[in-house]
């Protein structure tokens, strides 16, 4: 038999409970304010849970009534500075939160309730019921919750979705040094999705203020914890990654608060993330009014046994013995909260005719459905706008388009401090697979973080930087395929987070990736993202096809205000061309096109390394064609003021693109195209585009795969025949 | 399976051609690559060669007519088939019987050939009756009010586009339409762009515009409206220049005399090797300096001017010039000339001499610089210190653009020209 040696995890894991004389310690009006909180969340649930059953919620309504003991218990031994975040169960966080935050003095279960609570209340359920007085103006409604003055990041309808960017936020507050902390509420459920264990390894890795609160009421829907993991004590999480964990009871609110403290003294002390795992148990199904019971999936019995533990019941005991309050308060408690509810329920709902129906002038305006889905760029007032052929100082030929890629992220980091470089081997290598990042770890080492493979985490650290605002993350995808692992950031979080919460969030956020076809890095390296990126909402898409270019839109897209894909390709980082010399701080207008050729007959749309090839074909055949490299890719960029005055000149066009004819980008533009100009088409709008495959490895099937000057030469065949003037040969 | 020969463009830009000859007749066997027809474009005549063997079975262009590039010009077949009748009705508008699509699905097409035309598409089909038109042209053809009947579309599958409205926005006759027929007396509409004819010119034949006249009515035009042409003109003594033509034509052949023309052109090139700054082409930013010396020498031919290229004139003798000249003279008048024969030349000469024209000014054939027009030589009274004596004299007209010759310039080369005309044995050096 072989030698045996125990090992023992790097941090701790233990239970924490608070003891009898903790609870005879209790300041009167800290377990006051408590059960205040905890009333009045109960009270605004089932408030909402009536609205849900009279069809005025619009959309599922996820109770936490059974809950309020974790969020409370929390949220109160929370700073007005640190902030919270949770999943589409999340009103009692976020009430609580917020309540901790409008009444920073406590609340008095006898008094009247402020202006400010009534308000509160009355504009979450506004937001629930998608009003426009809602906080964000009935956009979000139950499942994304954001009020960020109070330390609300906003609440996520993915299972997960939410915690990398409390993650970024928490990075935000470490690299202040304001020892603010961060705590992302999850339930069960997401315990065993990647972003969740993903950002717990790179929370311990950076050691981030970061709690990981779960909230375990043993049901994901209706599939029991047991059933989908062995280790049901889900704080046992933390062993694996080094975060000390803590396993609390839910439905004791003072011993939550207890193990907040201890997590918050941790993670202000510098010493990363922690654990805290609460107990807890929903009284009610998923959603709605019914009880699980009536689904089948748990007995009545182990519903009762929960209720009799109920937090407020609890609380409400606890301070009866101890003769803060009574019995008769505690419900004239109840009662108030209830008038409150009712009063506001009264503002937003009006009875007609025997029905109930929301106030119909409190709905958004229709008008108001894309409002924000990016900013307005009023951030670019002030930019220095430089086009190539108007640049009338010195000009350095021959610069290297891949050596621009750094020397322009170099010179800005430089300028502003917010700006914090990551991805994948960024900080190594000297400037990561391709040098685009060179010289950066050494300048900026703290602003160059090279990341642990995870792409879906790390994507969303950088939304929660972006979104908190202190930072201006610039995100690195070796390979644009990787778009796929991080596609809840990506596209869930990123693309819509200004408009799900209302149109006026900003987040800056650069996105730089590489197009690798050619290289045989085959069909997972080696796609064009533009089209999928083009087709899902609120992303900017720039793609320069020249050093001069990439200056320019780099720099827009840092000022930008909104998320910004900045495609490069490998076929253009060892290309050159001149750049202004000595000048790397100009802008070019995100949203314009440049006609690289003029012509009369026919107009070719394209972008990024597709420009010059399609050039060079054009002009060997010798095609009287209008080449347009579109620079900005994304619906809002297309610069239709250049493309629709060719197009009214050539009656023609063909867009050029390398990629998969499936994922592609000139599927939409075309349907734009046909759409705005049909009536100056002298036929439909051609396109060249690679083969419907992904690109493989071999380096004869990748070549047919993508779209190559043969190609161009047969769609600029195509063109002038479709109108008549057939080339010969 | 019937094979549509549709016209290819044989040269850069070519949008038409005519068919000026056909060299097979229908019911004719061909081989790959045999000559189907001569076809001329803008300047040249071509033999246009079959893509593959079959039998011809129409040819739908008649000789003398002008076919657009793409048009389908013949229709080659295969071993078996029969020409699809021309006029007939297309057998798609009667519905098929109810029973017929299974019937049909079971039938051998190649044994059920009794009907050995391809039934049209579907999609073909439906399209009967609607003309297929691109956005554009139908917009263009709207705004001009016309009709779109008897338009034959150049785009895939028939389709009208922008080209074609613009061919018959241009006042070229349509392919459809009877040559003779005469417009209606009312004006037509302005939009049209198509000139009315004008009122009050009695009874007239209309004559087709042959591409050849096209392209110099459009060259000439340009060069007149666009380019600054200044004028200078001189008068030249030819006594020596008969003289030595007379003595070096001596014992020649007839047909290999050297022309007072020869002399010409080459006292013209001497001058463009002697002042090379007026050796140059205008070229939007930058004005070329040609290394060659290269003459276009205007030749008339029944279709119209034609300016062959004497390429290196300056090197040639007089003897091999000459017989250059004779050679691109009578393939002009062939319509034989290659492109790159036509194509470039820095200077012109244009000699109306033999017409008896005194004195005239030529329009500069773009992109050259200048273009000297020659008259009759005659006998005029000249000066000789103090008396007036009888000479041959002739009078010469250098048209010049001023944006790239001024007038000094021109002056200089005029008298280099004049120099070689009247010293002419120093032409044979």
């Amino acid at each position: 038999m072989p030698d045996f040696t125990d090992l023992t995890p790097l941090a701790p894991w233990r239970e924490i409970k608070a003891t009898e004389a903790e609870r005879a310690a209790l300041d009167p009006k800290t377990g006051l304010t408590m059960l205040t909180q905890m009333s009045l969340i109960r009270v605004f649930e089932e408030k909402v849970l009536e609205l849900a059953a009279q069809g005025l919620v619009h959309g599922p309504a996820h109770s936490a009534i059974g809950q309020e003991g974790g969020a409370v218990g929390s949220a109160l031994a929370l700073r007005p500075g640190d902030q919270v975040n949770g999943s589409h169960r999340a009103h009692h966080q976020f009430l609580a939160k917020a309540l901790s935050y409008v009444a920073q003095q406590g609340l008095d279960p006898a008094g009247p309730f402020a202006a400010d609570i009534r308000a509160l209340s009355k504009r979450t359920l506004a937001e629930i019921l998608g009003l426009a007085q809602g906080f964000c103006k009935g956009r979000g409604g139950s499942m994304h919750l954001r009020w960020q003055e109070s330390g609300n990041l906003g609440t996520n309808a993915i299972v997960g979705g939410g915690v990398p960017m409390a993650a970024g936020a928490a990075w935000a507050h470490l690299r202040a040094g304001t020892g603010n902390v961060v705590y992302t509420y999850f339930g069960d459920g997401a315990t065993n999705i990647g972003s969740v264990l993903e950002t717990m390894n790179l929370a311990a890795a950076w050691k981030l203020p970061l709690c990981f609160f779960i909230e375990n009421n043993r049901y994901a829907v209706s599939t029991n914890v047991g059933e989908v993991t062995a280790e049901t004590r889900l704080s046992a999480r933390g062993l694996g990654f080094g975060i000390p964990a803590f396993k609390v009871d839910g439905m004791d609110a003072l011993s939550v608060r207890l193990a907040s403290e201890e997590a918050n003294a941790i993670m202000r002390a510098g010493d990363g993330p922690v654990i805290i795992e609460a107990d807890v148990y929903r009284y009610f199904h998923q959603n709605g009014a019914l009880p699980g019971s009536a689904f089948g999936y748990r007995s009545k019995e182990e519903e009762a046994d929960w209720r009799a533990r109920d937090p407020i019941d609890a609380l409400a005991r606890l301070l009866g013995e101890r003769q803060i309050i009574g019995a008769e308060a505690v419900a004239a408690l109840r009662l108030r909260c209830q008038q409150m509810m009712d009063e506001i329920a009264s503002e937003l709902i009006e009875t007609h005719e025997g029905k109930k129906h929301i106030v119909p002038a409190l709905w958004p305006e229709e008008s108001f459905v894309d409002y924000g889905l990016r900013g307005d760029l009023s951030e670019m007032a002030g930019a220095r706008y430089l086009e190539a052929d108007a640049v009338a100082g010195p000009v350095a030929e021959n610069v290297k388009f891949i050596d621009i890629v750094a020397d322009v992220m170099e010179r800005r980091m430089a300028g502003d401090d917010r700006i914090v470089v990551m991805g994948e081997d960024v900080h190594r290598l000297k400037g990561g697979t391709n040098g685009a990042t060179r010289g950066l770890s050494q300048a900026y080492p703290d602003r160059c973080l090279g990341t642990p493979i995870a792409e879906n985490a790390f994507t969303g650290v950088a939304a929660g930087m972006a979104a908190d605002g202190r930072v201006r993350p610039v995100v690195e995808f070796m390979y644009p395929d990787f778009m796929w692992v991080a596609a809840d950031q990506v596209f869930n979080q990123i693309g819509k987070f200004r408009h799900m919460f209302g149109g006026e969030s900003p987040m800056p956020l650069v996105l730089r990736t590489k197009v690798a076809m050619g290289t045989g890095y085959g069909s997972q390296h080696s796609m064009d993202p533009a089209g999928i990126f083009a087709t899902s909402p609120g992303w900017r898409i720039v793609a320069p096809s020249t050093p001069h270019d990439y200056i320019g839109l780099m720099n827009a897209a840092l000022r930008c205000d909104d998320p910004v894909l900045v495609i490069e390709h490998v076929d253009l980082y060892n290309s050159r061309g001149p750049v202004p010399a000595g000048d790397l701080d100009y802008c070019i207008p995100l949203g314009k096109a440049r006609v690289v050729r003029e012509g009369a007959r026919l107009t070719v749309l394209t972008y990024l390394a597709m420009v010059g090839k399609t050039r060079q074909v054009v002009e060997e055949m010798g095609i009287d064609a209008e080449i347009v490299d579109l620079r900005s890719l994304d619906r809002a960029g297309l610069d239709w003021e250049t493309i629709e005055a060719s197009v009214r000149k050539t009656n023609n066009v063909l867009i050029v693109e390398q990629g998969a004819l499936g994922t592609s980008y000139g599927g939409m533009l075309a349907d734009e195209v046909q759409r705005r100009l049909f009536d100056d088409l002298d036929q439909p709008v051609l396109r060249v585009t690679g083969g419907e495959a992904s690109p493989s490895i071999s380096k004869a099937l990748e070549a047919a795969a993508c779209a190559r000057a043969g190609d161009v030469a047969a769609g600029l065949r195509a063109a002038m025949a479709g109108q008549g003037l057939p080339v010969a040969g | 399976m019937a094979v549509d020969i549709l016209l290819p463009s044989m040269s850069a830009g070519m949008e038409d051609a005519v068919i000026a000859r056909w060299l097979v007749t229908v019911g004719e066997r061909v081989a790959k690559g045999q000559p189907l027809a001569e076809v001329e474009t803008d300047k040249a005549t071509m033999e246009l060669e079959a893509e593959a063997e079959g039998i011809v079975g129409a040819l739908s262009v008649a000789e003398g007519r002008r076919a657009d590039v793409g048009q389908c010009i013949a229709v080659l077949l295969a071993e078996g088939e029969s020409a699809p009748q021309a006029g007939a009705p297309a057998p798609v508008s009667a519905p098929a019987p109810v029973s017929a699509p299974a019937a049909l699905a079971v039938q051998d097409p190649v044994v059920s050939g009794a009907s050995p035309v391809a039934p049209a598409a579907p999609s073909d089909a439906v399209g009967q009756g609607r003309a297929r038109i691109s956005p554009v042209a139908r917009r263009m053809a709207a705004a001009a009010g016309i009709a779109l009947d008897g338009i034959a579309g150049s785009g895939p599958r028939g389709r009208i586009v922008k080209l074609d409205i613009a061919r018959r926005l241009a006042g070229g006759p349509a392919r459809s339409e009877p040559l003779a027929a005469p417009e209606p007396a009312a004006p037509a509409a302005p939009a049209s762009g198509r000139s009315a004819v004008p009122p009050g010119i009695g009874p007239y034949t209309a004559q087709p515009v042959t591409n050849l006249r096209r392209v110099i009515a459009r060259r000439l035009a340009e060069a007149k409206q666009s380019v600054p042409h200044f004028y200078l003109s001189a008068d030249c003594e030819l006594d020596a220049l008969v003289a030595l033509r007379a003595q070096v034509n001596e014992g020649r052949d007839k047909a290999q005399r050297i022309s007072v023309n020869d002399f010409i052109v080459k006292a013209c090139a001497r001058a463009l090797r002697q002042v090379p700054e007026a050796n140059v082409i205008w070229h939007g930013d930058e004005i070329l300096h040609l290394a060659d010396v290269d003459i276009s020498v205007a030749v008339a031919t029944g279709g119209g001017l034609l300016t062959p290229i004497l390429r290196g004139a300056d090197r040639m003798s007089l003897g091999t010039l000459s017989a250059e000249m004779k050679a691109l003279a009578e393939r002009a008048r062939a319509g034989k000339l290659r492109p790159d024969e036509y194509q470039g030349g820095g200077f012109s000469v244009s000699n109306l001499g033999m017409y008896g024209v005194k004195t005239f000014s030529a329009i500069i054939n773009p992109p050259q610089s200048c273009i000297l027009a020659v008259g009759a030589a005659e006998r005029r009274p000249v000066g000789r210190g103090e008396s007036i004596v009888l000479a041959e004299v002739m009078s010469i007209t250098l048209s010049v653009d001023h944006r790239s010759v001024d007038g000094a310039l021109g002056a200089r080369l005029l008298a280099a020209i004049r120099e070689g005309i009247e010293a002419p044995m120093s032409l044979l050096l």
